[in-house]
């Protein structure tokens, strides 16, 4: 073990909006810490301000209390080194895939030959080579979902931050690309080192992670983190999937 | 024809992987539950499986087969290589590309959709044209124009 610090560390973090006189607090603190290597679930009811979370985590949404950092230093919003993917996809109609996945460098201010590079590859590695000229409107929800992945690849993060990734996908695809996320997030030769993911779906969840984090109903507080030491490739049906998926169901029930 | 050329290569594999989970055979309505998915939406789903090859079905009952195996322990170039494979194969779809290799330039649309009428029948020529240009694209055995609505071969990437 080294004493570096953590790839994202979670401290006391709390979010309260106002609403005339009235303050609903959505998050009461909240501490975790992602490190190296980490896949990470944050799995919650609807309305647990688990999104939110994220959010802030990002530095979409400062908090109202606590600290975010990221090896060490304080979130900012620009941080190459942390990507959002995002539930919506988040695409724009009238871009190219190509397009779409440089944009998140463009705004970055990075020079176009890098640019076009960076998209090539990150296009390469989710299998959408092929589609560079496509416009969104051509494309599956699984394929739109991919070019949301590809754009945060693209900037080369550390950290992949997934918000309900696979939510408006129907199930066959979204299990085609959970694999295709743990295949990424496996091969210690590309970006990202660590994924955190928040769902709702439990089992996605247990498929997926090695820690989940469970948060109560609003406002969300962590009630438990647990490791999920299932060997990979996990089978959905065992006994043993099925226990993990029990015991977190009773976590939030 | 219509509704498989809509399925995409990502819902086979899937399919194929929810059999798997459950011992590798097992009947439809079974894997409807499985995988929360109503019968009008699945079926499609399984007749492309089965045209392309990865999945038996008689009588109601699914089972994957070596290919599929393989394609399931495949990361995702290989799975486009085996589907490249398999796309390239089949007769109804090299008759389109031996006919755009031959015409040495970009084919558009309607040509293409002219020639499939004459393999399949101009009641599917446009799915089976839709089929290729959506999963032949994904492995990146054509290009297709969708302004210009012209259909051209590619060579994979390495």
């Amino acid at each position: 073990m080294t004493d570096a610090p953590p790839l994202l560390e979670v401290r006391g973090i709390s979010k309260s909006y106002v609403d005339g006189a009235k303050e609903f607090k959505v998050l009461d603190g909240i501490d975790f810490a992602v490190r190296d290597r980490d896949f990470v679930c944050v799995v919650g009811s609807s309305g647990c301000g688990k999104s939110t979370l994220l959010r802030i985590i990002v530095g979409l949404e400062p908090p109202t209390a606590g600290t975010v950092r990221f090896e060490g230093q304080p979130i900012r919003a620009d941080n190459p080194q942390v990507a959002m993917v995002f539930q919506s996809f988040a695409l724009f109609p009238w871009l190219t895939v190509e397009q779409n996945v440089e944009l998140g460098l463009e705004a970055r201010g990075r020079p176009p030959g890098e640019r076009r590079e960076r998209a090539r590859r990150s296009i390469e590695e989710v299998g959408l080579t092929g589609f560079e000229n496509a416009y969104p409107r051509e494309l599956s929800g699984g394929m739109k979902q991919r070019v949301g992945i590809a754009r945060a690849l693209a900037m080369e993060p550390l950290l992949l931050c997934m918000d309900e990734p696979f939510y408006a996908l129907d199930g066959l695809t979204a299990q085609s690309l959970r694999d295709e996320i743990l295949q990424l997030w496996s091969d210690p030769e590309h970006p990202p080192r660590a994924v955190l993911m928040v769902t709702h779906n439990i089992e996605e969840a247990v498929y997926l992670a090695d820690r989940v984090i469970v948060l109560s109903d609003r406002p969300g507080r962590i009630l438990a983190e647990r490791r999920i030491d299932l060997p990979r490739p996990r089978n959905r049906k065992e006994p043993e999937f099925y226990g993990w998926v029990d015991e977190l169901y009773s976590l939030i029930v | 024809m219509a509704a498989i050329a809509k399925v995409s290569l990502s819902q086979i594999v899937g399919l194929v992987e929810a059999i798997d989970e459950v011992g590798g055979q097992a009947d439809v309505a079974t894997i409807s539950q499985e995988v929360e998915m109503e019968l009008d939406r699945l079926g499609p789903i399984v007749d492309a499986a089965e045209f392309l090859g990865l999945l038996r079905v008689v009588d109601g009952d699914l089972s994957i087969n070596d290919l599929s195996r393989k394609v399931l322990r495949a990361n995702v170039k290989e799975r486009k290589a085996i589907f490249r494979d398999i796309l390239e194969n089949m007769p109804v779809f090299r008759h389109v590309t031996t006919l755009v290799r031959s015409a040495g330039r970009p084919l558009g649309k309607r040509d293409v959709i002219g020639a499939l009428a004459g393999a399949v029948g101009s009641h599917h020529s446009e799915a089976f044209f839709n089929a290729l240009v959506y999963w032949g694209r994904y492995v990146e055995l054509v290009r297709y124009d969708s302004e210009a609505e012209q259909l051209s071969l590619r060579t994979p990437s390495k």
